[in-house]
């Protein structure tokens, strides 16, 4: 039988653009660090640690060797591990399974970037779906946004300016947040101005490279509670890979979320999600994608989401609070991505996110990583059991 | 002369180059890259439901059965999204950054499966989702069981 595990604090670092300052281990100790002071705990606390960033974009691998001596975690259990764009989802899902043993007392997940570091090793492709074919076109998550909102746009018949509106709220919400790390207070005409990338998506509407760090501990419920008066209870989790397999991409605009979204659902009693889930911090990694996510998790139907934001009703204090943090637009540190939303998503629940703390009681909120052609990782959060 | 010193920068990055070349082997498509060569298009078939994937795959990735059956796509599809790259990436042939001027497509084929490539149409507002296109094929001595073995997909007046 499995534990109930809740998350007992949470760390990231002030995402930038660059971080000449820190080494990459050094840069994870910041998150590790600020983690253990939000849970009150320190290393000798934790007995199981789960890490991971995108190998390649870091470029060195098993980085678990340089970085667990310079956390002061030498001699601890643990694995590292790497998945892309989901990597900090992986983590996570890792640690939670983990906990759920009830073979440790403290797991910490931690997930990495510094992209500041080897940006261009992603541009440079290979890998992806399948080696041999994906890896001859020049495919980049630019492109691979810029088919799906093409897609988006020929079957809702939203506009350019829809995408704008998007990525204009998703920077309105990225300026209430400390840790995010582009705040430009843009306009609609500055985003539909902005330089083309691949036909519709602008640079504006992509997410940054990012050099950044967030960790989380989770523990078994006995742990937690002698841990934390506020702990945060994560009531289910799963990982959905499908590898670009066109039998379950029938949609190029869609990816495994409404899949993997509603099967965590149906197996938590979720009827209703826009009144059973009071927060989303779902990773976008393009603007448009953001429209399409919404309706994959179930908060309105296919094709209708650009019309909410026509009505102006997503954003932190509005109906739908859809990614108070600002956003994978304005922060993407890509290995740690699904821990920052994780992250993020401890925060509401606990009702400590500051200036983007949506409104009224959080009981249930839900975080997501994404990563390659539309994987996707859930993590559904509750703030009592 | 100037006794000025320059100062050191206070955090120090190292370059590290690295130049690799791998050699990745195709196993089971290479039965799809020679028909390529051959200016045919080869899909497995899952023995299942009869979808037919390209990439090939040995075991068909909802049924877990092996697929043993080849399909013949034929040489003309219907476009099912477009997008045009406005900045220089890398094309895996040369290893080079390249500015690419005709549209990605995906394509679904007469076959039923569907795959990705360059569209001959490099005015993105003429692409519409079910158009018809037919395959343009690099000459013969110059195919390589590659992508761009198809140059193009050219549209096709109904």
């Amino acid at each position: 039988m499995a534990e109930r595990i809740a998350i007992v604090g949470v760390g990231q670092t002030h995402h930038k653009s660059k971080r000449p300052d820190v080494t990459t281990a050094e840069m994870c100790a910041e998150a590790v660090e600020r983690c253990l002071e939000d849970a009150q705990m320190s290393m000798k606390d934790i007995d199981n640690i789960i890490m991971g960033s995108f190998e390649v974009a870091d470029g060195y691998y098993s980085p678990d060797k340089w970085i667990i001596p310079e956390l002061g975690a030498v001699g601890k259990s643990g694995l590292e591990m790497q998945n892309v764009g989901t990597t900090g989802g992986v983590v996570a899902a890792t640690g939670f399974n983990i906990a759920a043993t009830g073979l440790f007392d403290a797991v910490l997940c931690l997930a990495w970037q510094k992209m500041d570091e080897a940006a261009g090793a992603f541009g440079r492709g290979g890998g992806g779906t399948n080696e041999y074919w994906t890896g001859q076109f020049p495919m980049s998550p630019i492109t691979n946004f810029a088919r799906r909102a093409y897609a988006y746009m020929d079957r809702s018949g939203c506009t350019e300016e829809h995408f704008a509106m998007v990525r204009v709220k998703q920077d309105q919400c990225a300026m209430k947040n400390e840790y995010a790390q582009l705040k430009l207070g843009l306009t609609l005409e500055q985003v539909m101005n902005d330089a083309l990338l691949a036909w519709p998506i602008r640079r504006l509407h992509m997410c940054p490279t990012t050099a950044g760090a967030a960790a989380c501990i989770v523990c078994p419920e006995e742990k937690a509670k002698k841990v934390t008066n506020k702990p945060v209870w994560v009531e289910d989790w799963f990982t959905c890979h499908q590898g670009g397999s066109l039998t379950m991409a029938e949609d190029p605009t869609s990816s495994t979320l409404a899949y993997a979204s509603h099967l965590v659902y149906k197996r938590n009693g979720i009827t209703n999600p826009p009144k059973d889930i009071q927060a989303w911090e779902v990773y976008e990694p393009a603007s448009p994608a953001e429209l399409r996510w919404i309706e994959e998790v179930g908060l309105c139907e296919d094709y209708t989401a650009w019309k909410l934001f026509e009505q102006n009703k997503v954003g932190i204090d509005k109906e739908i609070p859809f990614n108070p943090s600002g956003g994978v637009t304005a922060t993407n540190p890509i290995g740690a991505t699904p821990v920052v939303r994780l992250v993020e998503a401890v925060l509401q629940v606990r009702g400590d996110a500051g200036e983007h703390q949506i409104p009224g009681t959080i009981n249930r909120a839900l975080a997501t990583g994404y990563g390659g052609q539309g994987e996707n990782v859930i993590m559904l959060l509750r703030k009592t059991l | 002369m100037t006794t000025e010193q320059k100062q050191d920068p206070e955090f120090i990055q190292f370059r590290y180059p690295r130049d690799v070349t791998y050699h990745h082997a195709l196993g089971y498509q290479s039965k799809f890259a020679n028909g390529l060569k051959q200016g045919r298009i080869l899909a497995t078939k899952c023995p299942v439901d009869g979808r037919c994937t390209i990439p090939p795959r040995i075991v068909c990735p909802m049924h877990h059965v092996r697929q043993t059956e080849w399909v013949d796509q034929g040489q003309r599809g219907r476009l099912i999204s477009a997008f045009k790259i406005n900045f220089p990436m890398f094309n895996s042939r040369t290893g080079e950054l390249q500015t690419w001027e005709n549209p990605i497509i995906a394509v679904e084929l007469e076959g039923g499966a569907r795959m990705d490539g360059w569209c001959m149409e490099t005015d993105t507002s003429k692409l519409k989702t079910g158009m018809l296109l037919e395959a343009v094929w690099r000459p013969e001595e110059e195919r390589q069981g590659r992508a761009d073995d198809i140059m193009y997909w050219k549209p096709i007046e109904e």
